[in-house]
């Protein structure tokens, strides 16, 4: 019997061309944060122009991630922004990774109601399309 | 003579030599209106204002607008001042989301110190609550967030905030109850005001009994969303009185902007939204020559529960980290002694941006607000904030000129 595809409901991000080598890494599995080659400085979210006071570089080496952090703030949501989410419960949170940028993402992989502030987390690669894949968090154990 | 940077005494000389100041106010009804276009109630709250000022509409030429965001526009200003009938000399759509209307009155300011125009309409209106598609809905809540880097992991708006809401109450070591206050004190307020929406009781209990949207956030800690227009005329005393107008200003003292991020994941801590919201705050207090001893009523952005509390502490109104316990010890009360939003804001109210909370102030500085005065106020302060605590305005307003 083949098995019948479930087309992923959810949204997708609205690609900006100058951030593809890092969904290229998603996809790879690899958490790749762009790195200001004149402040030698890594930022997140990823775009053309370096974000650092003084900086106009657009110039940056990709570097990958240890993919582990802290939930700096998180919130369990009960209700999401589409009807993808009825009936879900799940976490979005900042996370503050080891490399000194923070990321917005899930907490997957547990209780909902056990993440805190302060929490231990790494990251998984959740496939969503062929195109996307997206960097998530569980705790760490 | 060499040339010289421009600075804020030099805004606070224009204010003080011009005696800038709104002169008329006008609300429509607020809350569910189907069968009104966003266009119909930009135009009803400007006759209710150009009428309450005694201005005829040919007595106008400058309009600032803001956005709809039921009938986008790609040049709001223009579209209504052809609507209305106006040739103005002067127009601007502000759009800096919650901080748009605070920062219209400064805007209106800076127009009128430049001689380009002379007598400006403010106006906001949408029919946001009937007009709004499920669509729309969803564009809005995708146009808040990052739509690459924050909204695919399914952030909510009430979410953005709740983020920002579960971060204060760690540092702070506060709890939900705090929050709630601030809810049960507003809906006081709306009892109070002819046209808010939400009148009915709200105790503590019905807050911290409801579900969680994003937690720690229940809807009550979210604004409402409605429909309604508002509107307000700025203008100089010099103007007023040429015009016969029958009141005095009330005048605008001073003004400033804070920014600290638009996406979330740019902010890297609370000191960021702190600092913003105390830059747009000191600027205008040292346009006006104050300090906020000085303000006796306050006006903040309340587009969710949390956004007060971090207003309060970064304009230094309450110390940092204290603001919770002022709420639920009853101080944001009208007859307290941080009386805020009187006209029950917009967890009450209505949302209109900050329309409400300008045009409550100058009730309150006239001594027109009812049996929600405020005793003899002279200075209020008016606070807006638009994107997820991100870009912030402030105004001071006074009854006399400034001096």
């Amino acid at each position: 019997m083949s098995e019948e595809k479930v087309e992923y409901a959810k949204p997708l991000p609205d690609f900006r061309p100058e951030t593809k080598p890092f969904w290229e890494g998603t996809k790879q599995h690899k958490l790749l944060l762009p790195k200001c080659k004149e402040t030698g400085k890594v930022f997140f979210y990823p775009r053309a122009i370096s974000p650092f006071p003084g900086s106009v570089n657009m110039d940056f080496d990709w570097v990958e991630s240890s993919g582990k952090g802290k939930v700096w703030t998180y919130s369990v949501h009960y209700m999401g922004p589409t009807k993808a989410y009825k009936g879900e419960t799940y976490v979005v949170a900042m996370i503050e990774l080891e490399d000194g940028v923070k990321m917005m993402s899930n907490v997957v992989d547990c209780d909902p109601e056990t993440v805190t502030i302060g929490m231990d987390v790494e990251v998984v690669f959740e496939d969503a399309t062929e195109e996307v894949t997206f960097a998530k968090f569980k705790p760490v154990q | 003579m060499s040339a010289q940077i421009p600075n804020i005494e030099d805004t606070r000389d224009l204010l003080k030599k011009n005696q800038i100041g709104i002169v008329g106010v006008g609300e429509t009804e607020q809350g569910k209106i189907p069968g009104k276009s966003s266009f119909h109630f930009l135009s009803e709250a400007s006759k209710l204002a150009i009428e309450d000022a005694g201005l005829k509409k040919s007595d106008v030429d400058g309009v600032i607008t803001a956005f709809s965001l039921v009938e986008e526009t790609f040049m709001h200003c223009t579209t209504f001042a052809d609507y209305i009938g106006l040739n103005p000399k002067y127009f601007e759509s502000v759009a800096i989301g919650g901080a748009t209307a605070v920062w219209m009155t400064a805007a209106a300011a800076m127009a009128i110190n430049s001689g380009q125009a002379e007598v400006v309409l403010c106006v906001r209106g949408d029919n946001t609550l009937s007009g709004i598609s499920s669509t729309g809905m969803i564009a809005l809540i995708r146009e808040m967030c990052h739509g690459e880097f924050e909204y695919p992991f399914g952030l909510t708006t009430p979410g953005g905030y709740a983020l920002m809401a579960q971060r204060y109450l760690h540092e702070s070591k506060g709890k939900r109850e705090h929050l709630a206050s601030v809810a049960v004190t507003m809906r006081q307020h709306a009892q109070m005001k002819e046209n808010a929406m939400n009148k009915d009781d709200l105790t503590m209990d019905d807050v911290m009994g409801a579900r969680l949207l994003a937690s720690p956030l229940t809807k009550f800690d979210c604004s409402i969303i409605s429909d309604g227009g508002a509107a307000f005329i700025v203008t100089t005393s010099a103007k007023a009185k040429e015009l016969g107008l029958k009141r005095d200003p009330i005048y605008l003292h001073g003004m400033g902007q804070g920014f600290s991020h638009q996406y979330l994941t740019s902010c890297e801590d609370l000191d960021q939204i702190y600092g913003a919201i105390q830059t747009s705050g000191d600027k205008a207090f040292k346009t006006a020559g104050m300090t906020n001893q000085d303000v006796d009523i306050t006006f903040l952005y309340d587009c969710f529960t949390i956004t007060t509390l971090l207003e309060l502490e970064g304009l230094g109104i309450v110390p940092r980290g204290q603001a919770g316990a002022a709420a639920l010890e009853g101080r944001l009360h009208k007859d307290a002694d941080i009386p805020l939003n009187t006209n029950g804001g917009l967890l009450s109210q209505a949302h209109l941006g900050a329309m409400h909370h300008v045009i409550e102030a100058v009730l309150q500085l006239r001594g027109d607000a009812g049996e929600r005065q405020v005793k003899d106020p002279n200075v209020a302060l008016v606070h807006g904030n638009g994107g997820i605590v991100s870009a912030h305005s402030t105004i001071l307003l006074g009854n006399e000129p400034l001096s």
